[in-house]
Formats: structure tokens, sequence, C-alpha cells
């Protein structure tokens, strides 16, 4: 079991409430649930359909039905909280760093579209619009450091510099642009030459044992990929040795291969790829050229690559770069960075002061609804103007300012129409009873008092939006003395070299393609280059999972939900699923949350299992707690419900059905159909009892006033069973298990 | 559990029971019994033929290949085998015939002989073809046939002896209504069908009652009030009550939707029911109701069941015996302790190591076994066929493997 302790969290859901509007009423779909997901964990969620456990996943996945009701509760990931982001920030993280895997394979793939196009759609899809939008913001800063260097030049030599810097903003986008060339080529010339190292060392096996195989074709393969190292300088003080290398083991294939006799010598085959293979280690193992200095060197200064040793030239580009651009080129940005971190900072004063002076306005109970939307308006002018245009990190908080102040006003402003609408019905319905009462009749009904939403509250909600917006702002200006100008310059152009280089990242089908077929290989599809072209209905449903995990592991997630992956399948099948999730956690540190109402599937995967029943969880523990010491009735049924090679008992039903979340019972929710059920179940809800570090259960039966109960011995049996097993396995070692 | 019922004499039989699609082969060459009480599992990969088989029993497709007999009738029957052997016979006719000198006199008595010897086989097969369809098409009509004869036999000297006049007016209608539902009785509504997704399987638009009731009226019985009993009783023994004849499906949940398809499988006191699945689409807690039912029925009816599934360790705990399916074969056949206790066929480990147990230390140890046809078996010299390594334990086998895993179990 590892130990969790000391492992990071990666998703933690807290007091998470949801229901759904239905026509007869606010279903309870999930009711103050929490947990927490370590990174390469499995967790497990077991509960019969309807319990809430698909209905949590999809809340992770910002997937909801149109009906569904937050009422409560956050979810944590990477500090920020799922409930409340934005959308397009939401974007970011559903599919790209939450995947997930849903049961029925063949609902989750579209039918007319081949195989491929449904594993490369997404990534294509997704790199045009980060390729969009890095260049969007790579121009909308370009633009405002220009601005703000225009600015804080002297009245009358602005148009020269704005000259001068919108100059220097082009060269330096020119050279960056021929750095990710550069970068592209060196990368793929390297990739090369150690798949071609890795190739030579299989070929020249093959070679010295003889043994009879494709030569010819390997050959070929090895000396074309090795001739793809010749790009930029990978090889560059050696590219004249590779070359005539390459001549040689051309010329010592073909006689290899041309002869025919038996005994046919291969040793000067060997010695050439040898001679090409200690070329090509020597070239990985370089140092790398610094290939944004060189980008600049081949822009401005000379297109030909000077014929130096990699440190010198290095040098020499690093020290022509600084001296003729980038020096100039920080200063001159460092001043419109002052300048616009100066002018932010009067800006954000003034704001300040505005809105201290209009917070009386706001928390006066005459003011009009009409005439806060209009200074809040205002305001909000004031409040942009303190936001830096060339701050790095966004700052969401003054971007939404005016929205959240609105919205809150306009709450406040409807509550006031529904306050008057319900006097008007207790109203008119007193004065019907009392006519009633007048006219010597006794009424059958009572008048439903009269439910006023609570203005002040909501009063008190926009005036804490602007004393938060104060706070927010008063922050920032103290901030203001300590920040590091030169260091803020310098982020800011490492900022533009990735955001420039995210630009022109292009995703190319062919690349795509690849990715997309290495995937399917590694999610155990046999043939891919061929099953890349066929359609879903083409593959058998274990295969079909397959491509939807594929699918869903396109974006490399660190997190992936798999709800109920293998329902659809059959025992085979259903291991090799397993199996295959298993490996892929292993490989690329996944954590997973694994949804299923089979209790017997996850015994193999979990590390930790969380049983759910209406809504909430009544049972968490690690694996090893909740199948050799359950301690809910409701993990006891479910454990009992399933029979296993050794039963032959009656088995344990659970007698009835579910509760109707619409009116959630008032005690546990179990109780009904439990048959351990004591008075106070009924009654009221039990809390998790602790029952050691890692294990918790929901049931009264923990109480110390409980009477003490045992599992039914179906479970105990065969718990025992288990545990016998277990030591008979380590006595005897590696015996076969059946 | 498996050892309380007795099982008696022997109920179902198929034969060389092949079932193609084009060139697919869903069943190909399938023989077992099924005797009167017991509960046969048949457990196999989706897409192996074990519901093919099933349906093929039920007469929902017609056989390519094969009989069926049920109680001792034949049902089922395909024609392909003697169509082959007409064809083969032919063949061979016709090889000896080239063999042989046309222009010498001598071989004329020889070739007459030959021609003689296939038009024989020739007519054999086709008098079998005959009967096959005669068997397969009209086994219904042979047994309402020998339903109205038995009736016959009951009721007239009952008729022509009785004196009353009253008496034999009641005894002459009685014999009327008898002889008409006898006359529309099938033998093939002795075998009932409970299907794998009981939302599909249900009619949106019928209420409970209609659909339970449906067979009894298909049949001609006319009595409200005894097809109201009928269904009351039958939806008490699944465990719903009167109340729910009214309502119509959906507003039942999968457990009592399943309920309901057991309830019309039995309303025609079926002897023997194939459970397709029946507890595939249901949740977990809700399965252990749906077997409970189907023991209970068992004990109380003494149903005989033929039990298709998946999952190995309902089957083992649900049936007496098993048969293993791979591709359209019976690759293993045995009483259900013994196929656990030593299972043989190399797909019958693979199958057995695939099954997911609530141990999370076994589990983590599990090492699964992967069956490759062409790697674990080598058909190459001899066709594989069923053969008894153990008393009652079968398997599909070449004679190398036969005698290999005769060695490999203890013999009793």
């Amino acid at each position: 079991m590892a130990d969790l302790t000391n492992k990071t969290k990666k998703l933690s859901v807290r007091d998470l409430k949801i229901s759904f509007r239905t026509q007869s009423g606010k279903v309870q779909a999930v009711r103050n649930i929490s947990f927490d997901l370590y990174k390469g964990e499995t967790l497990a969620i077991v509960g019969e359909s309807g319990s809430g456990k698909s209905v949590t996943s999809r809340a992770i996945m910002g997937i909801l039905a149109g009906n569904a009701i937050v009422e409560g509760g956050e979810i944590l990931y990477e500090g920020k909280d799922l409930m409340k982001i934005s959308e397009s920030e939401f974007h970011e993280i559903r599919g790209d760093k939450i995947a997930m895997v849903f049961q029925d394979p063949l609902s989750s793939l579209n039918p007319i579209m081949r195989i491929g196009r449904q594993l490369t759609e997404a990534m294509l899809l997704k790199n045009r619009a980060s390729r969009n939008e890095s260049r969007r913001d790579l121009n909308r800063l370009f633009d405002s450091i220009l601005t703000a260097t225009v600015a804080a030049a002297p009245e009358e030599t602005r148009q020269q510099v704005k000259a001068e810097f919108s100059a220097k903003i082009a060269r330096f986008k020119k050279f960056t642009y021929k750095q990710i060339q550069l970068e592209k080529s060196y990368r793929s010339a390297l990739d090369n030459a150690k798949a071609a190292v890795k190739e030579i060392v299989d070929l020249r096996y093959a070679l010295a044992n003889k043994i009879p195989g494709r030569t010819s074709e390997d050959l070929h393969e090895v000396l074309s990929v090795a001739a793809h190292t010749f790009d930029y300088f990978v090889v560059m003080d050696e590219a004249q040795a590779l070359h005539d290398a390459l001549s040689l083991a051309r010329i010592a294939g073909r006689a290899y291969l041309r002869d025919r006799s038996a005994d046919r010598d291969p040793a000067a085959l060997i010695a050439a790829l040898d001679n090409i293979s200690g070329i090509l280690t020597r070239a990985i193992e370089k140092e790398e050229p610094n290939l944004f200095g060189l980008g600049y060197y081949l822009t401005f200064v000379d297109p030909q690559i000077p014929d130096l040793p990699v440190p010198e030239l290095n040098a020499l580009t690093h020290q022509k770069l600084d001296d003729e651009f980038m020096l100039d080129f920080i200063a001159q940005a460092r001043s419109g960075v002052e300048y616009a971190a100066a002018a932010a900072q009067e800006a954000r004063k003034t704001a300040l002061a505005r809105i201290s002076e209009r917070t009386p306005f706001f928390a006066d109970p005459q003011s009009d609804a009409a005439a806060m939307k209009a200074a809040t308006r205002e305001l909000a002018d004031f409040v942009r103007a303190g936001i830096n245009p060339v701050s790095l990190s966004k700052d969401s908080a003054s971007y939404t300012f005016e929205g959240t102040v609105i919205s809150a006003i306009e709450t406040y402003k409807s509550a006031i129409g529904k306050n008057e609408a319900e006097q008007k019905r207790f109203e008119k319905q007193t004065e019907k009873r009392q006519k009633l009462v007048d006219a010597g009749k006794t009424p059958t009904w009572e008048v439903a008092p009269a439910d006023y939403l609570d203005l002040d509250d909501l009063r008190e909600q926009i005036v804490h939006q602007l004393t938060a917006m104060a706070e927010h702002l008063e922050r920032q200006i103290t901030r203001y003395g300590e920040k590091d100008y030169q260091a803020l310059t310098v982020d800011m152009i490492d900022y533009f070299k990735a955001k420039a280089a995210a630009s022109v990242d292009k995703l190319t089908k062919a690349a795509a393609k690849n990715y997309a077929i290495d995937l399917m290989g590694s999610v155990g599809i046999p043939d891919p280059r061929r099953r890349y072209r066929q359609y879903p209905f083409e593959f058998s449903g274990g295969m079909r999972q397959r491509i939807v995990i594929a699918i869903a592991l396109t974006a490399n997630p660190d997190i992936l939900i798999c709800d109920e992956p293998t329902t659809a399948l059959d025992v085979t099948i259903q291991a090799q699923i397993l199996e295959l999730i298993n490996r892929l956690k292993a490989e690329r540190d996944l954590s997973i949350i694994f949804i299923t109402h089979d209790l017997g599937v996850v015994a193999n995967m979990a590390d930790r299992i969380a049983v759910m029943y209406a809504g909430k969880i009544v049972e968490y523990g690690t694996a090893e707690d909740v199948f050799y010491s359950p301690a809910h009735p409701y993990t006891w049924a479910l454990l009992s419900s399933v029979p296993d090679l050794d039963t032959n008992g009656r088995l344990e039903s659970i007698p009835g059905t579910p509760p109707n979340m619409i009116y959630p019972p008032k005690g546990d929710a179990f109780a009904p159909r439990n048959k351990y059920a004591m008075k106070i179940d009924f009654e009221e809800q039990p809390p998790m009892f602790r029952i050691s570090d890692t294990h918790y259960a929901a049931t009264w039966l923990l109480h110390p006033n409980a009477p003490k109960l045992d599992p039914p011995a179906i479970i105990t049996e065969r718990i025992a069973r288990m545990k016998q097993n277990g030591d008979k396995r380590k006595e005897g070692g590696a015996d076969d298990e059946q | 559990m498996s050892n309380e019922i007795k099982t008696g004499e022997e109920l179902l039989r198929v034969e060389h029971l092949c079932q193609y699609f084009g060139p697919l082969k869903a069943v190909d060459d399938v023989s077992f019994t099924i005797r009167k009480g017991e509960v046969f599992g048949l457990v196999g990969e989706s897409g192996c033929g074990k519901t093919t088989t099933g349906r093929t029993i039920i007469k929902l497709y017609d056989a390519t290949s094969g009989n069926v007999y049920f109680k001792g009738q034949r049902i089922v029957a395909g024609t392909r085998a003697y169509r082959a052997e007409i064809a083969r016979a032919k063949a061979e006719a016709k090889q000896k015939l080239a063999a042989l000198d046309k222009n010498d006199p001598a071989s004329a008595a020889e070739r007459q002989k030959i021609v003689e010897e296939c038009c024989r086989i020739v007519d054999e097969q086709r008098e079998q073809i005959r009967r096959a369809k005669v068997d397969h098409f009209h086994s219904d009509k042979l047994y309402a046939k020998a339903q109205k004869d038995e009736i016959d036999r009951e009721y007239l000297p009952k008729i022509e002896a009785a004196t009353d006049p009253e008496e034999k007016s009641r005894l002459q209608a009685e014999y009327k209504n008898k002889r008409r539902i006898a006359s529309r009785t099938k033998l093939i509504t002795q075998i009932q069908m409970i299907f794998q997704d009981p939302i599909a399987s249900l009619d949106p638009r019928m209420t409970v009652r209609e659909i339970i009731s449906e067979g009894l009226r298909i049949q001609g019985v006319k009595d409200k009030n005894y097809i109201d009993e009928k269904v009351y009783d039958m939806l008490e023994t699944v465990g719903l009550v009167r109340e729910h004849a009214g309502r119509y499906p959906h507003e039942f949940s999968g457990g009592q939707r399943q309920r309901i398809g057991v309830a019309r499988s039995i309303v025609m006191d079926p002897e023997l029911i194939i459970a397709d699945e029946p507890i595939s689409a249901l949740d977990v807690s809700i399965r252990a109701q749906v077997i409970n039912l189907l023991n209970d029925l068992r004990e109380k009816r003494g149903l005989t069941i033929l039990f298709i599934a998946h999952d190995l360790s309902v089957v083992k705990y649900f049936s007496d015996r098993i048969g293993v399916m791979y591709y359209g074969n019976l690759v293993e056949l045995a009483d259900s302790d013994e196929l656990f206790a030593y299972p043989l066929h190399p797909y019958t480990r693979s199958l057995l190591s695939a099954i997911p147990l609530p141990d999370p230390h076994t589990e983590k140890n599990r090492k699964r076994i992967v069956y490759d046809k062409m790697r674990d078996s080598d058909f190459s010299h001899d066709k594989p066929q069923l053969r008894e390594v153990r008393p009652n334990h079968f398997v599909l086998c070449s004679e190398a493997e036969f005698a290999r895993y005769k060695e490999t179990i203890p013999r009793d």
C-alpha cells in the first residue's frame, strides 16, 4: 500500500452539494461529500445507480446537466475552485488536465468518422486555438509595451521613440521566428541522430550474428535517418566526416548485399556503421548551441554559421545579441514597464479613493438600483484604469469587478420585487380568510406565513463586493514598492519568446497522425497503422474502449475519470482493460477516479475506495480497509450480494430500492433497507466515525454506545478464507494461483 | 446448492447443432444434453455463439444443421449436413466413374453398381431432409395432434358412457374447449426465454397484465377471471404485488422489470427456461435478488434452466453443469465443481483467470492466462473432438492433447 501522507494532493472535493431541478421537485443527488485524490493513486467510487457517483464525476469535469444546481462546496484543482472559474478557464482544464472515459464505448465514438480523425481532431483543434491565442496575446502585449514606452519618453522625442521602438519590436519578432525554425530543425535532427544510433545497434547485432532478415531495408533506413542529421550543425564540425562515413557505409553495404555466398563477411559494413554511430554519439553529447543568439546572428549579422566549436559560437552570438540589440531593447522596454506600473499605481489610488467615497451611497437603503448601476459603471472605469497593461499576471478581480457588482445589484432589485409580490399574496389571503371568519365560517386552511427575502443581507453583499475590491487595490498599492523592474522586463521578454514559439508551433496532420498511432500502440491496439483508417463499427467492444482511452490520453491529462469503463464488456475483455488502465497509470503517473457498481472490479485497481449511497459517502478507506474490515452495513450488503467461487449459501440480496431523493430521509438513508438499523438510524444522520487514520464510515454502529455487531456470516467467512489464501500464498511463494 | 436437487431424465438434447450466418460459423457442431431439473450454464465471451445457441434452440433462427430434441421430439432440424452428404456421394461416384474405362464393356456392370449406390444414398438423404423439414416446421402441429388424440381418448368414451343429457352436454362443452386449446398448443411454448435487457424486452405500451398474459391469450384462453388470477399468481410468485398488474414497465426499477420478464416466461408453465444473460444489465445489488428468485422458482416448480452468462462466479454459484464456448465451439463440458477444480482446456483456464474477486491481495498478485488458439492448440494433424477425460468431463481436444490431459488430472 502506497504511503499517502507524503503524496501531493491533485484534487480535493469539499462539501460538494448538487441538486437537480425536476418537474416533481428538487432531487438531491449529491449531499455534502468530501474526498481527496492524490498524485498517482486510484480512487474508486462505488455505489448503485442513482447514488450520485456519476454526478460527482460530471461536476469535476464541468459537464453537469442544465438543470443541475450547485448548492455549495468546492472542487479544488491546482489552487482553483472548479465550481467558480469561468467557462474559458475551464477550457484549459477539461480534456487537457482532467479527461474522462465513459461507460459505453459505442456511444462515445462518432459512428461516421474514422478512428484516426476522432483521435487527432481534438489535438489539431486545440493546437490551432492555442496558436491563435498566443498570437493575440503576443500582439496585445507588444502594443501595450509600445504605448507605455512611448508615453514614458519626454513629450518632444515621442515620435522618434515610437519609430525606433516599433522597429526594434519588428527585429525582435523577425529573429525570434528564425530561432524557432532553428530550434525545430535542431530538435528533429537530434531525434534522428538518436534514432539512428539505436537502429545501428540493432542492425550491427543482426549482421554480426548473421540473423537473416530485412538487412537491405534496415540498412537503407539507418542511412537515410542518419543523413537527416545534417540539418543545422548537430554534426557541424564533423559534417564532412559523417558525409564520408555515410558514403563508405553505402559502398560497403552494396558490396555486402551483392555477395550471395554463404560466408560473406560483414566486417567492413560493421566498421562503417560503427564510424557513423561514433560521430553521431559525439554530436548528441555536444553542448547545445544558444539558438536564440544564433537566430539573431543569422538574421542580422551573417547568414553563414561561423566555423567555430559550439562554446565559442555560443559566446560569440550571445555577445553580438547583447551588444547590438538586447541590452538596448531591455533598457527601453524597462522604461515602458516602469512607466506603466507607475501609471497603474496612480490610477489605483484614485480608484481606491472613489470607492471609499461611494461606499456609503451603496450601503444606504434609500439608493435606487438604477442609480447604483450607473455609479458602478463609473467606478468600474476607474478600476479598469488601474489595470497594468504590461503585467504578465491577469488581474481578474479588476476585470470582473463591474460584472460581479451589477449582478449583486440585480439580485437585490429582484428581491425587492419578490418581497412586494409576497406581501401582496399574504395580504390577499389574510383578507380572504378574514372575510370567511366574518361570515361565521371556519376556513379549513391556514394562511401561509409571509416568506420575505433578507434585503439587508443582499445589500450587504453589494457592499462586500466594494470592500473586497478596495482591499484588493490596497494590497496592490502596498506591493508597488517591492518590484524589481529589471527582472520583470526579462520575464516579459521570456514570455514573448514562449508565446512566439507557441504561436508558430503548428501541429501538422502528419505529426498528429504519428502521435495518434503511437498512442494506439501504447493502449494495445495491434496494427495501428491499418486500424487508424477504420470506423468504430469495425472494432470489437474491448478495442473500442481502448480507442476511447487513447482519445482521453491525447492531451496528456494528469487526472483520468473512468465512469464504469468495463460495465459494457465481458469478463476477459474487462480484465484486459483494467490491466491497461493500471499500466497507463504507472507509466504516466496518472491519478484515476474509477467509478463502478461492482466491488469485485476495484479490488485489483483501487488504492482507496469511497462507497456512496444516496448522495453521501458512507465508507471511505484503503482497499484493504474496505475489503478486509468493512464497517458500514451497506458495504456488507454490497459485498455479500456478489457470489465468489466458493459461495454456496443463499445470497444476501438488498431488499427494496434506493430512496427517492426528492424527499431524502431524515436519518441514515440506508436505514429502511438495513436489517441492522437501530432506532437512531431513522432519526438522525450518522456522522463520519473514524476507525483508523485511513478508514472512516458513517454508521451509528460505530458509536461507543451501539451494540457490538459482526458483519454477516457470508462476509466473515469469505474474509477468513481470503486471509487463509493470503497466508498460503506467502508460505508457498510462487505456487500456482487458480 | 447443486446437490440438493435431483436431476432426472433427459429433457433437451442438442446434437451437432450448427448455425451459420453466411460465411460466419456462429455455432459450429455443438452437442450437449440437459436433464430435467438441472441448471446448465453456458459461458464464453461475447461473440462466442452462446446467445445464438439459445436462440436456435427456441427456433428464433432456423438451424443450419444438426438436431434439437425436446422431450424426445425433434423440434429443430437443419439440413445442411444431409445436403453435404448428397454432394459428397455424387462427387465420389463421379470420381469412381472417371477412373473406369468408358468403352470397356466389362465395366458396365461395375458402373451400374456405382450409379445405383449413389442413387440410394441420395434418396436416403432426401428422405432425411424431408423428415427434417416436417419435424422442424410442423413439430408444433404434431405435438398438438398428439394432445388432441389424448383428449379424444379421455373424453370420447366418457361422453359415450354418459347417460344424463345435462352431464353429457357439460362434458361435450369441456371436451370442445380443451380440444380448441390443445389445437393451438405448441410444444415450443414449453421453452421460454428471459432476455438480457429488461428495458428493451418489455413493450412500453403494454401494461404488466397484458405483457404477462399475452402468451395465454395467444393460446386461446378467453376466461378473463382465469387470466387475472393467473397473472396475480405469477406476480406474487416473482415477489411483486397484485397492484402492479395495471402499471406500465417504465414505472418499475431495473430489478422489478426483470421480475416481470421472469413472470412472463413462467406463465405458460414451461419446462425449460433459457435465461440469456438475465443479470448482466442489472446493478450488483439487484443481481442477487434476481438470482435468488430464479433459485426459488427452480426449487418450487422444478424448472430446468439453460443459463447463459459471461460472469463465471455467478454461473459457478447457480449452475449444476457448465459448458464453455469459444468461437462457436463447445470446448469444455463438466459439472461445475469439477470444471472449477480441474479446468483442462486452455481457454477455460484463461476465462477462470480473468474472474475479478473482491480480494485486493489475490487481485494484485493475479496472473491472467491469455489464450491464443494458434499457440495453445495444434490441430494440424487431427480434427479436435469432444472427448471424455474424466467421467462426465468432456474437452474438445486432439488425440495428443487427450493423452496429456489424462496425465495431468488425478484419477478417481
